[in-house]
């Protein structure tokens, strides 16, 4: 395959995603699936911009991002039961305190799996730089830990996850029906994602992370504490996790101890397909797999996750390497 | 800079024994870097010199012996702090960040974002006008010579005294290299420096001592306008015959 | 140098094989397989014996997953998915088609097997060329994915409850060959010697497989894949045969988990929990060692079968707090704890690390 088509075969799959299912869908389910589509990207967003991160930055493959995940949403779920017991925020109708205590418990959640993130790393990382292979042992023995630690504190079952009450229900435009929360998740997903993007194009941490990414050892001889980024990346990549966790929570409503399981797989297809170490790759992968999955789960239900499967399949025929470079 | 004739010496590596797992790359390995003066380190390849450049920035750990930067033991310090002590690295690679811009492979390195640090960038951009022409472009794009000169000036944004250079001329055109030798002894004035050299031409033209590496041992030293006129010994160490 | 018109390559074959003989894990090993083979009539209970036949079974699979990952360095994250492929052929056979009879069980494995290979080969063909990581993630998308196949497909595969069977002639759970050393010999003893048989060929096949020629040039590309290229071989077609032969047996030790058990079904064949099983059991065991498949194995069914019971036993002495009675009851908590103190101190492996001791004092 010539490099020429190598380059526009991506792009052109892209616009085939958006614009094939219009042929099958009438416009106005085509705008409903579009936008649950476009949210479920954004949490996928979320939860492999973490992961490809880790992986870009401090090559390391953290198997047990998933439970990360999970620990997110359990957090969340604690802090909006505690929240709106003392505020009543979450019950109430005004959008405003909805946001409020929304917002709240999504930073909470970051926070706390931010320090688990740190005390992961420092324990169960460290130790293993560098080996890809023990790495993928040493994280899977941690997703045990962390899971069962989860079933140890607030029980095995599967548990009704809180929403804000103004979240609920779709507004209906002109025939359209726009559920809200999806409306919601992507615009937090896309102030997150800019407010990375900034973060790392603009700012000198966002520099050093962008530097490591390409070579970590260099950044070490030129002055910079690199295991304090590691660390630190570490626990961003995992707040982020956090944050989709508690949001994905909202999405369906329920948690359970194994849900980590059931998105890595997805996070890692769509951080594959991206590009590990990209995160404008996790953005553009996720929104192809949430698109793509949406679309045909309305046409044909048990086809989705082939769909998904089908789009890894050909990335990795064309490029194997994931859309875009590490680092970007 | 003014040359201190009673020069105690800047960076003092004694008898540096130094593993890659299982295997003893340096076996002894000492050498003294005096103010003033361009040290350069010869040898074959795989004779141990990156090694060596390696162990004193802390990239490696030395099993035995010590170096000693201005009377500091710095042997079992860490790269980020070495780096911090005033000492630059420019690997074989030149460890470039390609996918950053060339004004943002220079803001990595800083140590300090103040005013010395700014008159120091333009201290180096006018020695390298290129480098402020391609300023707001990636480093990838930079040909060979140009790479090498960022890759060299960049750890001199900071107060910097030591710059260990691997192997600069890899890889590049005759006439490039004649560049490169300009511009590095336009930067001898600023800092003192280390040079891992192959080429024997450049390593001439900018050396003032020697030391001579094989088999993971310094073996030799001296002077170099004594080595360039002993035909036998650059042919037993280093492999040249006739004028290089 | 030639001593006898032999080359020194075949005079080192000779000397291991003199030395095999006096070597004392061999009688450690005929000592196991006695215990194996006996089991049925040292332990009256059934119970014990299904945890012994598990061991059995999966330390084949557990020694297939060491060949890839192991011997010839692939890190797969869905071997387990031949596994399920030779249950399901066994139990789609046998249960939804109905057609049960000797030759068809075997045709079922048969066939299973050789879906296996090709399958394993179309894979590895497409991703070994890819980063090591890569293939690791591309092989448990395939796993999760045949798993929800088989999950939404209930005409065939009996969705997710499964299909339950009844086995052939001999094996069939009631049939009786009467009683022998005070023990009935029904249709679930003489299963268990049949799997016992099975795995025992199985076990010997992988031994074979790794000692021969084509094992050590694989293990040489495991150690330095760079330095085998150079020497002409083309790597990833050595590891695409280890990796179709490695997804063969795990398909037949499917069959034979199937066989066993009369059921399958997405999550006792197909899932990732499994994989993770089998993952935890070759590190246990140790890389690289195919009798660390048993160690690992033992350890992995042991442990699950009797801590819980353990757990009850502690629990029933302490009293109340749910938060307490948690912390006790979930002992896989503790078993992941367990798990990554193992990894960190053991990286080679119970059984591997065991081996170094001693080639180490050998040395010595």
């Amino acid at each position: 395959m010539s490099p020429q088509w190598r380059q526009w075969f991506p792009k052109f799959i892209g616009f085939a995603i958006f614009l094939l299912p219009l042929l099958f869908i009438n416009p106005k389910t085509y705008i409903t699936l579009t936008i649950s589509g476009l949210a479920m990207g954004m949490l996928l967003f979320l939860v492999s911009s973490g992961f490809s991160l880790i992986f870009g930055f401090l090559s390391v493959l953290n198997l047990a991002h998933g439970a990360l995940f999970a620990w997110g949403a359990y957090i969340g779920f604690t802090a909006f039961s505690l929240i709106n017991k003392w505020t009543g925020w979450g019950g109430s109708n005004s959008i405003f305190s909805n946001m409020l205590i929304f917002l709240l418990v999504l930073m909470v959640a970051g926070i706390g799996v931010a320090i688990l993130g740190v005390v992961t790393e420092r324990l169960v990382i460290r130790p293993v730089y560098g080996s890809h292979l023990f790495q993928i042992f040493i994280t899977v023995g941690a997703m045990i830990v962390m899971e069962e630690l989860i079933r140890i504190v607030w029980g095995p079952n599967d548990e009704v996850m809180p929403v804000p009450m103004n979240f609920m229900g779709s507004w209906d435009l002109f025939d359209v029906v726009i559920s809200k929360y999806p409306l919601i998740a992507i615009v937090i997903g896309l102030i997150i994602y800019f407010g990375i993007y900034t973060i790392l194009k603009k700012t000198k941490l966002g520099l050093i992370v962008r530097a490591g990414v390409e070579n970590p050892e260099m950044v070490q001889v030129m002055g910079h504490n690199i295991y304090r980024y590691f660390t630190g990346v570490f626990a961003a990549g995992s707040a982020l996790a956090a944050i989709g966790g508690g949001m994905w929570a909202t999405f369906v409503k329920s948690i359970n101890p194994a849900m980590g399981g059931e998105v890595i797989v997805f996070a890692l297809i769509v951080a594959i397909i991206g590009g590990l170490g990209s995160m404008t790759g996790s953005v553009v992968g996720a929104l192809m797999v949430g698109l793509s999955y949406n679309y045909v789960a309305y046409l044909i239900p048990k086809a989705a996750l082939g769909i998904t499967m089908l789009l890894l399949v050909v990335i990795l025929l064309i490029r194997p390497t994931g859309l875009f470079k590490e680092g970007t | 800079m003014e040359v201190d004739l009673v020069a105690e010496p800047i960076l003092k590596v004694e008898g540096i024994h130094t593993f890659i797992g299982k295997h003893h790359i340096l076996q002894g390995v000492s050498f003294d870097v005096h103010p003033g003066k361009v040290t350069v380190l010869l040898g074959r390849n795989g004779a141990g010199k990156t090694t060596t450049l390696r162990s004193i920035m802390g990239l490696l750990s030395p099993s035995q012996g010590t170096i000693l930067f201005k009377n500091q033991a710095i042997h079992h310090m860490k790269s980020f702090d070495i780096a911090r002590l005033g000492i630059g690295f420019v690997p074989e690679d030149r460890g470039l960040f390609n996918l950053l811009t060339v004004e943002e492979n220079f803001r990595v390195a800083m140590f300090q974002e103040d005013k010395s640090t700014q008159q120091r960038v333009e201290t180096i951009l006018e020695i390298f006008p290129d480098l402020k022409r391609f300023w707001k472009a990636k480093a990838g794009i930079l040909s060979g010579g140009q790479k090498q000169m960022l890759a060299i000036s960049r750890p001199l944004v900071n107060k910097n005294e030591l710059l260990l250079i691997d192997e600069p001329s890899k890889g590049l055109a005759p006439i490039v290299i004649d560049h490169l030798i300009e511009a590095v002894q336009k930067l001898q004035e600023q800092t003192m420096i280390i040079l891992v050299e192959q080429n024997f031409y450049m390593a001439s033209s900018l050396g003032n001592d020697f030391y001579i590496f094989d088999d993971g041992r310094t073996v030799l030293n001296g002077q170099m306008e004594e080595l360039i006129r002993n035909e036998e010994l650059k042919k037993k160490y280093l492999g040249i015959s006739g004028t290089t | 140098m030639k001593k006898n018109g032999l080359n020194p390559v075949q005079i080192f074959h000779l000397k291991e094989k003199e030395e095999r003989f006096r070597n004392p894990s061999f009688f450690l090993r005929i000592l196991l397989l006695a215990f194996f083979m006996t089991t049925p009539f040292l332990f009256r209970s059934f119970e014990i014996a299904d945890v012994v036949l598990k061991i059995i079974i999966f330390s084949a699979l557990v020694a297939s997953y060491d060949i890839i990952l192991g011997y010839t360095g692939i890190v797969s994250l869905g071997h387990v998915m031949y596994f399920g492929i030779g249950s399901y052929f066994v139990g789609i056979f046998m249960g939804k088609l109905g057609l049960t009879s000797y030759g068809y069980l075997a045709l079922a494995i048969l066939i299973a097997v050789v879906i296996s290979g090709i399958l394993s080969v179309l894979i590895g063909f497409f991703s070994l060329r890819i980063r090591a990581i890569f293939f690791a993630m591309v092989t448990l998308a395939f796993m999760e994915f045949t798993f929800i196949l088989a999950s939404q497909l209930r005409p065939i595969t009996g969705g997710e409850d499964g299909i339950s069977f009844k086995l052939p002639g001999i094996f069939a759970i009631d049939y009786s060959l009467g009683r022998f050393l005070g023990v009935e010999f029904t249709g679930r003893m003489i299963s268990y010697y049949l799997i016992l048989l099975v795995s025992l060929i199985l076990f010997l096949l992988m031994l074979r497989f790794v000692h021969s020629p084509l094992g050590r040039v694989l293990q040489s590309i495991r150690d330095n894949e760079q330095r085998s290229i150079a020497l002409g071989y083309r790597t990833y077609l050595f590891q695409v045969m280890a990796s179709s032969f490695a997804s063969c047996v795990a398909a037949i030790t499917g069959g034979c988990y199937a066989i066993w058990v009369c059921y399958v079904s997405p999550d006792s064949s197909l899932s990732v929990p499994i994989m993770l099983d089998v993952l935890l059991m070759v590190i246990v065991g140790g890389m690289g060692t195919l009798y660390g498949g048993i160690f690992g194995a033992a350890f992995l069914m042991i442990t699950r079968a009797f801590l819980p019971k353990l757990q009850v036993l502690i629990a029933s002495l302490l009293p109340g707090v749910p938060f307490a009675i948690r912390l006790s009851e979930r002992w896989l908590f503790y078993f992941g704890l367990l798990f990554i103190l193992i990894v960190y101190f053991f990286p080679k492996g119970v059984v591997g690390t065991a081996q170094e001791i001693i080639s180490r004092r050998k040395a010595e």
